[in-house]
């Protein structure tokens, strides 16, 4: 590369976890550093360009205020390519796991009558407004992943990451099958790979953070724990934690009240 | 009782050439075509491997953009003519993407060459029709030039090139010269010769290229062998026009598109019921594709 | 062929002494029911009783992932084979499983050769281990239930010893510097071989009439036997992850974030995956569910019985226990065989 790419690490609503993923990669923050001009980074320098044409933006977040959607036009029009890190960007995310709560429910639930300052729209990930050309899902983003996709932008390359499910990669550490073996709700087939099947590999059934497989087999997934004595609704609200837009749109989670 | 492995068979096993590395070779030209077809042409940086890389026509290559990945790609140019391997590439992926991106004399990565090709040597002493449609004419052209150059050892040659319009014809400049020759029939047609200004005025046909067998009279179709790539909407014609001349099913060769990602028959994903793609083709005759339902979908 | 025996009051001291030969892997207990290879720590970590790891021993030559080459200076590409000079000694591994690395050492020493798999093989011993079958066992109609070879030694176990088996001259070696663990055998023996052996038969449960079953797949191509599976399939891929002779791989491209130093990896891959046969420019070859499960059995059942005349499936039942949503395959050909 001739010219260090310019860009940009934004945060809509969301925790800043995968920014923080990103300061996280502590012996690598020299040569990011060196290879790109960061002009905009909020959470982690001061004096940022707020104007110039980015090559690249990394979104991280949710839009779940209108000023997060003004934000995110604002970043989609002075940026050639967009990243959405994250599962919040990329498939809506825990602040999107109520969604088919109508907002002023939810509202009023949490806040009381009484006060009525909160902004709050229907939660819905970076690509449901706005053109999104790499996506990298995870809660956080796992950093092997990021540094992949950055090394590759930097080479000129779009991207790839590979679309298996966490039941390979969990296979290929021989964990004991948590729903094989021990008939727990695991999201490892619906959720696609990338973090070496983290969860699972502690005995803690995959709770599906990284989002669905390009192609997840719903009716086989639920027949598949309905036959081990689950009820529907367990699994709903498992499939509920952070992808609720995608499941919504397959209208399989529709009937959580 | 012999065993069937033994430790010296493992040992001689683990002494082979090791097939999974590319040989480094340089990107001396670029040639640009049509729109997203380029020419591209290499050379080892070994120069012992510019004499000794043997090849047939309609062989690949696996070639590695270094830093982006690895794409099998089909060579153009012929083992009669040595020194530089030419490659039809179009901009597809990725890694072609990439290619696309480099500059002159760079480096890349180039090992094979791999597939079964045209089986040249059955082919001699018979006459050669090679059709292509749109982007088919790659592989192809490396067959033509093979016979070409050995022009004694074939009989009868037709060559018949549809594409949709001038501007998509590759190797336009080459072919529209050989329809001067005398040694070959050399037919090309285009659905719709547009002109604008200061185009290259289009000499060929006007139509589909099933429509250029009309041109051709007397085809001995029992000693001819056809060799055809294109389009699945191109094989669906060309076939049915072939079959209805009585041409054998076997004599008619095709060139089928997989994903061959290690070329050596490993790696599974070129496979069709229990042939591969990267072995046993990219040329197949018909008579294969008809008795393995997944090969092909017109 | 040499055979000895070994007492059970023995058997510590052999496993102690494989050490000798190169680092030592055994089957260990993971969980209730789950099994790895893994390096022995102490002999008293071995699970004599198990039936099938998680991963066959397919990993030790064909890694789940793993780097080919390198490249850092514009120029070479360097070989990088993993563990190219560790001498590993496996332990335990049942005739399913030998049988299943002689099929890989026909996928991967056909045609071209995969260097990489035999550089390991070629420093690694075999020591087989008899077993009884359960319910998931279908060796026995796949011809795996017993080897004759692909092992250096084969330990059968008798009530208070083993048979040993020297099954290559590196086994020989291993018994004669043992020999004071070793004893003759005797006709005793041989009569509790046949009696172990006779009662093992009478233990296998689970069926599969392969006769003729490449041509009742040709019939059966579009049976609604592959419709249904897809429906009931997820295509999680742990079925071939598991797989004793599934060997699919992809390749990619690692780079260095700095873009200067290049790994070429290869990943185990299942033609389950959606993505399996997509082509450059996105053409999906089997976008189908239904297309890519049945592809994967007639692999097993016809492809691989046209190119080397024996099905690549060892009935070894780790698909069938792995599988979440419990798909038998077993079950599956009987259907396609009208036998259910």
């Amino acid at each position: 590369m001739n010219k260090k790419p310019k860009i940009g690490i934004f945060g809509l609503t969301s925790c800043a976890g995968d920014q923080l993923a990103i300061l996280n990669c502590e012996d690598e923050l020299i040569t990011i550093a060196d290879a790109f001009d960061i002009l905009d980074w909020e959470m982690a320098k001061t004096n940022n360009d707020k104007v110039t044409e980015l090559d690249i933006a990394f979104v991280e977040g949710v839009v779940a205020q209108t000023r997060d959607l003004e934000a995110l036009q604002a970043i989609r029009k002075r940026s050639k390519l967009l990243v959405a890190i994250g599962t919040c960007a990329v498939w809506g995310g825990v602040a999107a796991m109520k969604n088919q709560i109508p907002r002023e429910i939810l509202k009023k639930e949490v806040y009381g009558e009484e006060i009525n300052v909160v902004d709050a729209v229907e939660a819905l990930p970076v690509r449901s407004f706005v053109k999104t050309d790499i996506l990298l899902p995870g809660c956080p983003i796992e950093k092997e992943q990021f540094l992949q996709i950055a090394a590759s932008l930097l080479h000129g390359d779009l991207p790839e990451l590979l679309n298996f499910s966490v039941c390979s990669e969990c296979k290929m550490r021989e964990n004991p099958c948590l729903v094989v073996e021990k008939g727990e709700v695991c999201c490892g087939a619906l959720t696609v790979s990338g973090c070496n099947a983290r969860c699972p590999s502690h005995n803690i059934p995959c709770g599906g953070c990284h989002g669905p497989i390009e192609e997840v087999h719903y009716d086989a997934n639920y027949t598949m724990f309905e036959q081990r004595g689950i009820t529907k609704e367990e699994i709903q609200n498992k499939m509920a934690n952070f992808a609720t837009p995608a499941w919504m749109g397959q209208k399989l989670i529709s009937e959580i009240k | 009782m012999t065993p069937q492995h033994t430790l010296l068979d493992y040992s001689s096993k683990a002494r082979v050439e090791n097939v999974m590395i590319p040989h480094i070779a340089r990107l001396v030209r670029v040639i640009p075509m049509v729109q997203d077809n380029y020419l591209f042409l290499f050379r080892f940086e070994d120069p012992h491997l510019n004499e000794t890389f043997i090849y047939k026509p309609g062989q690949f290559v696996e070639l590695t953009v270094i830093g982006t990945g690895e794409a099998p790609i089909s060579i153009s140019s012929t083992p009669t003519r040595k020194g530089v391997l030419e490659m039809c590439v179009r901009r597809m992926g990725r890694v072609t993407n990439a290619l696309y991106n480099l500059p002159e004399n760079s480096f890349v990565g180039l090992r094979g060459p791999y597939g079964n090709g045209y089986p040249v040597d059955d082919m001699k002493g018979h006459d050669v029709l090679i059709i292509a449609g749109g982007l088919g004419m790659a592989p192809l052209r490396s067959l033509l030039n093979y016979i070409l150059d050995n022009r004694n050892q074939f009989g009868r040659l037709i060559l018949m090139y549809g594409t949709k319009t001038p501007d998509d014809v590759l190797f336009r400049d080459e072919l529209e010269s050989l329809t001067r020759r005398g040694d070959l029939e050399c037919l090309l047609a285009v659905e719709q010769a547009y002109q604008y200004p200061g185009a290259h005025p289009w000499r060929g046909k006007i139509g589909l290229v099933t429509d250029l067998f009309q041109y051709v009279k007397n085809i001995n179709v029992p000693n001819t062998i056809a060799a055809i790539c294109g389009p699945p909407i191109f094989y669906k014609f060309v076939l049915e026009k072939l079959l209805k001349m009585n041409f054998s099913k076997d004599h008619i060769l095709m060139s089928l598109e997989r994903r061959m990602e290690c070329g050596v028959g490993k790696c599974g994903h070129c496979a069709i019921g229990y042939k591969y793609t990267c072995i046993d083709g990219p040329i197949f005759t018909y008579w294969d594709v008809i008795n393995m339902p997944e090969l092909i979908e017109f | 062929m040499k055979i000895l025996k070994l007492p059970k009051a023995n058997f510590n001291k052999f496993l102690l002494g494989l050490n000798n030969y190169g680092e030592v892997h055994i089957p260990k207990k993971k969980s209730e029911e789950t099994y790895v290879f893994a390096p022995m720590e102490d002999p008293s970590e071995v699970a004599l009783e198990y039936l099938r790891t998680v991963i066959p021993p397919k990993k030790y030559f064909f890694k789940p992932k793993e780097a080919l080459f390198k490249h850092s200076d514009g120029k070479n590409f360097i070989e990088h084979i993993e563990d190219v000079n560790k001498k590993l000694i496996l332990f335990g591994l049942h005739p399913c499983d030998i049988h299943g690395l002689k099929i890989l050492d026909i996928v991967f020493g056909t045609g071209y050769i995969d260097k990489y798999y035999f550089a390991r093989r070629k420093n690694t011993l075999i020591i087989g281990l008899s077993c009884m079958p359960d319910e998931k066992c279908f060796c026995r109609s796949m011809g795996t239930d017993a080897t004759e070879d692909g092992f250096d030694l084969f330990l059968s176990e008798l009530k208070n010893s083993y048979l040993v088996t020297v099954g290559s001259s590196q086994g020989d070696d291993i018994t004669n510097d043992m020999k004071d663990l070793l004893t003759e055998i005797t006709r005793k023996d041989t009569n509790e071989y046949l009696k172990i052996r006779n009662e093992r038969k009478k233990r296998f449960t689970l069926q599969l009439d392969i006769s003729d079953l490449p041509y009742i797949l040709e019939l059966q191509r579009e049976s609604e036997v592959w419709e249904d599976l897809g429906k009931k399939c997820l295509c999680c891929g742990s079925c071939s992850m598991v797989c004793p002779t599934c060997s699919c791989f992809n390749i990619y491209d690692k780079l260095s974030l700095d873009t200067k130093q290049t790994e070429r990896v290869r990943q185990w891959d299942s033609c389950l995956f959606k993505d399996y046969a997509v082509v450059a420019g996105g053409h999906n070859f089997r976008a189908n569910r239904a297309d890519r499960v049945r592809n994967r059995y007639y692999h097993k059942q016809h492809g691989f019985v046209t190119q080397f005349g024996k099905p690549s499936c060892t009935g070894c039942g780790r698909c069938i226990q792995y599988c979440p949503t419990q798909i038998h395959v077993v079950e599956v050909f009987n259907k396609v065989r009208g036998e259910d």
